[in-house]
């Protein structure tokens, strides 16, 4: 169990000091000019000295994307709900997912601007827009994969509906559904992020980048890539530890008793 | 029958042959040409590229042996770096880029002005009745490209208020959101506002642009090469600058043609022709400076131009004017 745990604590910082490594190796044995491309070191540090104008564009950014994520999730869980209860409903709304989907999202974000202005608004839509539909797909295959002979048992000992959802159906897309979360945290950041090219009022972490850009500072167009990358991470990281705690029968071999229920059924017995 | 064979044979190895002649001679003539790799400043073509799609189309440069091919960079801030990488020879970027890239210790050369005056500025929307008196707390729309960063504060300090007392918007267009009035003034340059928005109205924008709104009056596009091409490649960069004075003075001159040639080398650009001729027809003036001459640089623009950088601290010390540009390429006039 500890050696499992040691591993997936070192497995993924083994990974980026690789990736750090072979990045440096790159930009030293390239030759590659700073104003091309820096090293790691100089990312990082661009970023720490800068971070008391950065940490207010950052905690924007992760503002934009959990307010988004939390919109777009529950957006998906309503749709994947609801076209899996309802036929019809599904078929008429999948076409239209699929389509949300082709729409190159960077064409909706002028009018977006123009229907809600410059702050957070059209911000959260972009991300919601970008984490619903794994969400829903995710919850929709789940529910569509539902054991027939459980549904059958229950309708045989006359389960409600609600009781058929709530005991056999939702268990069932816990995990699916936490997998369209995984894919969604991972892409919210970026849908936060071409929201804040699209139109910023004042200051934003893209626009910092874009100006570090027109001023060939790489090491600062380089380290707000990584700080960005960071809140992508963070998100997937926070997606895992809370699809641990809410699903322990995973890593149990043996069912979970509720209190007072095995003496009840050995009184009865 | 065998006869017809035979001269049918005959017939094709004739033609073969001359096509033969026909592709080596035109692989000479290219070969002997040289051949100069031009960068644009913006990913796409637009009406500022005219006097060079004159030189090549109108046979400028193939007079002075050049054989100029043009790219697009992958974004607005990349032409410095397609030169220091040797992915183009000749770029065209703006004033305050090139002042970056000599912070950057990108070995960059200005060989020669594109424009000879500021020609920036702020619009408002058509009938507007904004003034620069009542900027305090409008939304002013911008790229966010570092030219627009130096001239702001210029503005602002003319109207005795500071950057605190706007709100500076950025976004990737900005005429729909003027025309919505999501924004209360744009910042652009005469020759791509005016045409813009009377493209999309019919009417010309409220301008403020120019030394009259506080901004100095220096140019903002350039020529430049990297410092290496310019030692090695002296007479390539005079022959290149001779050909585009003569192909700048033809386009100003012939206007609808110059434009027409553009239209024809670009043609899915997305500008209209209208807009191209309009936008040409305001950079025509833009050219020359006060003396008539074309593409001459001074000391006194570049020392300006760190002024303004230095005031918006996008540079922390003001390299010396010669360290940015040279005259040495620029033909007589």
């Amino acid at each position: 169990m500890k050696r499992r745990l040691l591993l997936n604590i070192l497995g993924p910082i083994v990974s980026f000091a690789a990736l750090i490594g072979v990045w440096q190796l790159i930009i030293t044995w390239g030759h590659v000019a700073p104003y091309i491309a820096p090293g790691p070191i100089a990312a990082i540090k661009s970023v720490t000295s800068n971070w008391s104008t950065l940490w207010p564009l950052t905690s924007w950014t992760i503002k934009e994307t959990v307010d988004g994520f939390v919109a777009g999730a529950l957006l998906g869980i309503i749709f994947g709900v609801a076209m899996a209860s309802l036929r019809i409903v599904q078929r008429v709304l999948y076409p239209l997912l699929i389509l949300t989907q082709a729409v190159p999202i960077v064409a909706l974000a002028s009018p977006l601007v123009l229907l809600m202005g410059f702050n957070l608004g059209p911000k959260i839509v972009i991300v919601a827009w970008i984490v619903f539909f794994p969400v829903t797909v995710n919850i929709l295959d789940g529910l569509n994969h539902v054991d027939k002979d459980l549904l059958t048992l229950s309708q045989v000992l006359g389960a409600k509906r609600w009781r058929t959802f709530r005991l056999i159906k939702v268990p069932a897309i816990v995990t699916p559904l936490f997998s369209g979360l995984k894919i969604g945290a991972t892409y919210a950041v970026t849908g936060a992020i071409i929201g804040e090219m699209s139109a910023s009022a004042g200051q934003s972490l893209a626009l910092y980048q874009h100006n570090a850009i027109g001023q060939l500072d790489s090491a600062a167009v380089y380290g707000t890539t990584l700080l960005m990358t960071a809140i992508g991470i963070s998100c997937f990281v926070i997606i895992v530890i809370l699809e641990f705690l809410c699903t322990p029968w995973t890593r149990r071999s043996v069912a979970r008793q509720l209190p007072g229920r095995g003496k009840k059924e050995a009184s009865t017995n | 029958m065998k006869r017809r064979l035979l001269s049918v044979a005959i017939a094709g190895s004739i033609l073969c042959a001359g096509s033969l002649v026909a592709t080596a001679a035109q692989s000479a003539s290219a070969s002997s040409l040289t051949t100069v790799r031009f960068a644009y400043d913006f990913p796409g073509p637009d009406m500022e590229l005219v006097p060079v799609v004159a030189g090549i189309d109108q046979g400028f440069f193939k007079a002075a042996g050049l054989n100029v091919t043009v790219s697009f960079p992958p974004n607005t801030s990349s032409t410095s770096q397609m030169l220091a990488t040797g992915a183009a020879d000749v770029g065209f970027i703006t004033t305050s880029d090139m002042a970056m890239a000599v912070k950057a210790q990108v070995p960059l050369l200005s060989i020669a002005n594109y424009s000879m005056s500021n020609n920036w500025g702020l619009f408002a929307k058509p009938g507007s009745t904004l003034t620069l008196a009542s900027l305090k707390g409008k939304k002013v729309f911008s790229w966010g490209d570092t030219w627009t960063d130096a001239m702001l504060p210029f503005v602002l300090k003319k109207a005795g208020l500071t950057m605190k007392d706007i709100t500076v918007v950025t976004a990737s267009n900005d005429t729909p959101l003027l025309l919505n009035g999501k924004i209360d003034f744009t910042t652009s340059t005469s020759n791509y506002a005016i045409p813009g928005i009377a493209g999309a109205t019919g009417k010309d924008p409220v301008s403020f642009t120019g030394p009259s709104i506080g901004v100095p009056n220096i140019p903002i596009w350039v020529y430049a090469v990297t410092q290496s091409y310019a030692k090695a490649h002296p007479a390539t960069a005079k022959a290149f600058l001779s050909a585009l004075l003569a192909a700048t003075k033809w386009a100003a001159a012939n206007q609808s043609a110059a434009v027409a040639d553009f239209d024809k080398m670009y043609p899915k650009s997305g500008y209209s022709n209208a807009y191209n001729a309009l936008g040409w027809k305001l950079t025509v003036p833009l050219l020359t400076n006060s003396a008539g001459q074309y593409f001459t640089q001074t000391a006194s623009q570049w020392s300006l131009l760190d002024q303004g950088l230095l005031a918006t601290k996008q540079i922390t010390s003001a390299p010396a004017a010669s360290s940015y540009f040279t005259n040495q390429f620029v033909p007589a006039q």
